[in-house]
């Protein structure tokens, strides 16, 4: 109660904090939104006033399969991104502190190494001839090599790898703050374990899954290096897309569009994640 | 405060005074750029006193926007002779002042009113000699995946090479190819569509074929070269090579005009061509270069392969480019 009065706030509390945020919010509206409403002028505009740059889009075909391809990538990467961040999550909230910061520490240090460097490495494990097929053949586990690159499996391992930690921290934050007692009631209760994680552990660490999910989700649909190495052309993603069209067609109208496209989706799925979760908190916080 | 003012007065006059004899370079990067900066950028810095600035890598979009802003920083610039044809007809590029640039060595093929040759290059069949039993002969041969199995490489954007190559491997003689037919390459493309692996840059194509990823593939002819040089067992096969050019430019309102036509004239002359082609293993564009040159690096160059050699139509491509990348990255993302 105490904190739903305090975020619907008086005004004078609303413009209290107005004044330390204005330089945030001066540099957001300078390096941000001036952009963005000059890629929407560019994308009516050039090469010539209308709405030719959009009705282009969406009749190629080329383009449409981008898009699907693109959310299709960052919905995989996401959901296996959730299912190998959890344990990890899971296990630093209830480590001793002193192991937990090392382990902190390890992930950490993942995200200190140069991406393009990470993206190569990952190129020399999992290629024909690269590490991981080696090794299998040799153990003669495999006949073939696995297709593991240029394919939507070399997108997944290699995205999924670089956005864990963005997913560890938001969760770990959340598991944090739930008490551990609520679990020993359940399991006092006669709940199984795995009742105990579906209807306790899981619900009360939405929100955390929610925030980590977006946030990883939403990078990945923008992501341009990691795919474009370790991807096949027919996993295309739309900033590669974007570039061509940009950089080698010099068709900047089109390219607006289609980033604009993006953004538009972008901040509708935003939006609804935030209807989505706000309403499950208040149902399941009662 | 005056003293501040006075002070950074006189900085600004420094900094112009600098920037007169200032220009500003422009490539890819990498092994070429390091041969460019060695080969041209060092001597012409020694004889004319001009300091050349290393810029890159070449970024076709931000040439537009530079011209577009009327903000250009780059003075010279490398980049691939279809795109210069094209950026020349939309009003990118400055006229080559053929006053300062000599005209009469240079090769035609690689030279017009708006571009200068930088350096000429093929696209060779290359392999990797310890995954490929026999010797793949022609461009055919890529597209015969019982007698060739294995991973092949193409270059994956939309640009001359690899259309031509399908409608050669289909039994196009190189005379017909023009103006190609793109129902007829995308057909020929699809039969060994799930054997190509992609590579997006010179890095990547050597990388491919050392470590035997893609048992053969078309690559730069200086690339294989440079594989061959670090002692990779690479065969390579020149039959019907196709050549094409990267050109140098200057965008239209470059602010250092003057000392960017001298650098063109340095940098296509005999002995700045024939120094970068001996770095590099590409060709020159200057007919006297071959002259300079020690008569080993002569035979490694498409030159010496011109039995067979196909230029690759860049008229044409600058003609099409658009028409032809809609088409291309259709087929490449179904």
């Amino acid at each position: 109660m105490q904190g739903s009065s305090l975020r619907r706030g008086s005004i004078a509390g609303l413009t209290a904090g107005s004044g330390s945020a204005l330089p945030a919010l001066l540099l957001v509206g300078l390096f941000f939104i001036v952009p963005v409403v000059a890629l929407l002028l560019r994308s009516v505009t050039d090469p010539e006033p209308g709405l030719q740059n959009y009705a282009a889009l969406f009749g190629s075909g080329t383009y449409v399969r981008v898009f699907l391809n693109t959310f299709l990538v960052a919905a995989v990467v996401t959901a296996v991104t959730i299912l190998v961040a959890f344990p990890v999550a899971w296990m630093l909230a209830i480590m001793p502190p002193a192991y937990g910061s090392i382990v902190f520490g390890i992930i950490i240090l993942s995200m200190w190494t140069n991406l393009l460097t990470r993206t190569y490495a990952w190129m020399v494990l999992l290629q024909r001839t690269g590490v991981i097929n080696r090794t299998l053949m040799g153990l003669g586990i495999i006949q073939e090599p696995l297709p593991l690159i240029n394919n939507l499996a070399g997108v997944t391992i290699g995205m999924v790898y670089i956005m864990l930690p963005f997913m560890i921290l938001p969760l770990v934050g959340t598991l944090r703050a739930i008490d551990p007692m609520t679990l020993r009631a359940a399991a006092l209760c006669g709940a199984s374990p795995f009742q105990a994680f579906r209807r306790i552990l899981l619900p009360l660490s939405l929100p955390g899954i929610a925030a980590g999910g977006l946030m990883v989700f939403v990078m990945s649909l923008g992501y341009f290096v990691t795919p474009a190495l370790l991807g096949g052309t027919s996993n295309m993603m739309l900033a590669e897309m974007i570039a061509q069209t940009v950089q080698s067609l010099l068709n900047w109208g089109l390219g607006s569009a289609a980033a604009f496209v993006l953004l538009v989706i972008t901040m509708a799925l935003y939006a609804l994640q935030l209807r989505l979760v706000g309403a499950r908190r208040t149902g399941g916080g009662l | 405060m005056k003293l501040i003012l006075t002070g950074l007065l006189a900085g600004l006059l420094a900094a112009t005074a600098a920037r007169a004899d200032e220009m500003v370079f422009t490539s890819w990067g990498g092994t070429t750029q390091e041969a460019q900066t060695k080969s041209w950028a060092a001597p012409f810095e020694a004889s004319s006193g001009i300091k050349v600035l290393q810029d890159g890598p070449t970024d076709y979009g931000k040439l537009k926007a530079m011209v577009d802003a009327k903000n250009v920083t780059w003075d010279v610039v490398d980049v691939e002779m279809d795109f210069a044809i094209k950026a020349a007809k939309d009003g990118l590029l400055e006229p080559i002042d053929f006053a300062v640039v000599p005209k009469a060595d240079l090769d035609p093929r690689f030279s017009n009113d708006h571009a200068v040759g930088s350096f000429y290059y093929s696209f060779v069949l290359a392999w990797n000699k310890g995954s490929v039993s026999g010797e793949p002969a022609s461009w055919a041969d890529m597209f015969d995946t019982k007698k060739f199995p294995g991973k092949r490489t193409f270059y994956k954007w939309s640009a001359p090479g690899v259309i031509e190559i399908a409608l050669l491997a289909d039994g196009v003689p190189a005379d017909k190819l023009y103006p190609l037919d793109l129902d007829r390459a995308f057909k020929k493309l699809d039969t060994i569509k799930s054997d190509i692996v992609w590579w997006g840059g010179g890095a990547e194509s050597q990388q491919l074929i050392a470590s035997g990823e893609a048992t053969f593939g078309q690559l730069w002819n200086g690339r294989v070269f440079a594989l061959q040089q670090d002692g990779t067992d690479v065969g390579v096969s020149w039959n019907q090579n196709l050549t094409a050019a990267d050109v140098l430019v200057v965008p239209k309102g470059a602010k250092n005009k003057d000392s960017a036509m001298k650098f063109l004239a340095a940098a296509t002359s005999p002995t700045g061509q024939a120094k970068f082609a001996e770095a590099s293993g590409y060709a020159p564009i200057n007919t006297k270069a071959k002259g300079e040159m020690p008569a080993e690096v002569v035979k490694g160059l498409p030159d010496a392969h011109v039995d067979g050699q196909i230029n690759l139509d860049m008229n044409y491509w600058a003609e099409h480019r658009d028409e032809i990348a809609t088409r291309w990255y259709a087929w490449q993302t179904k």
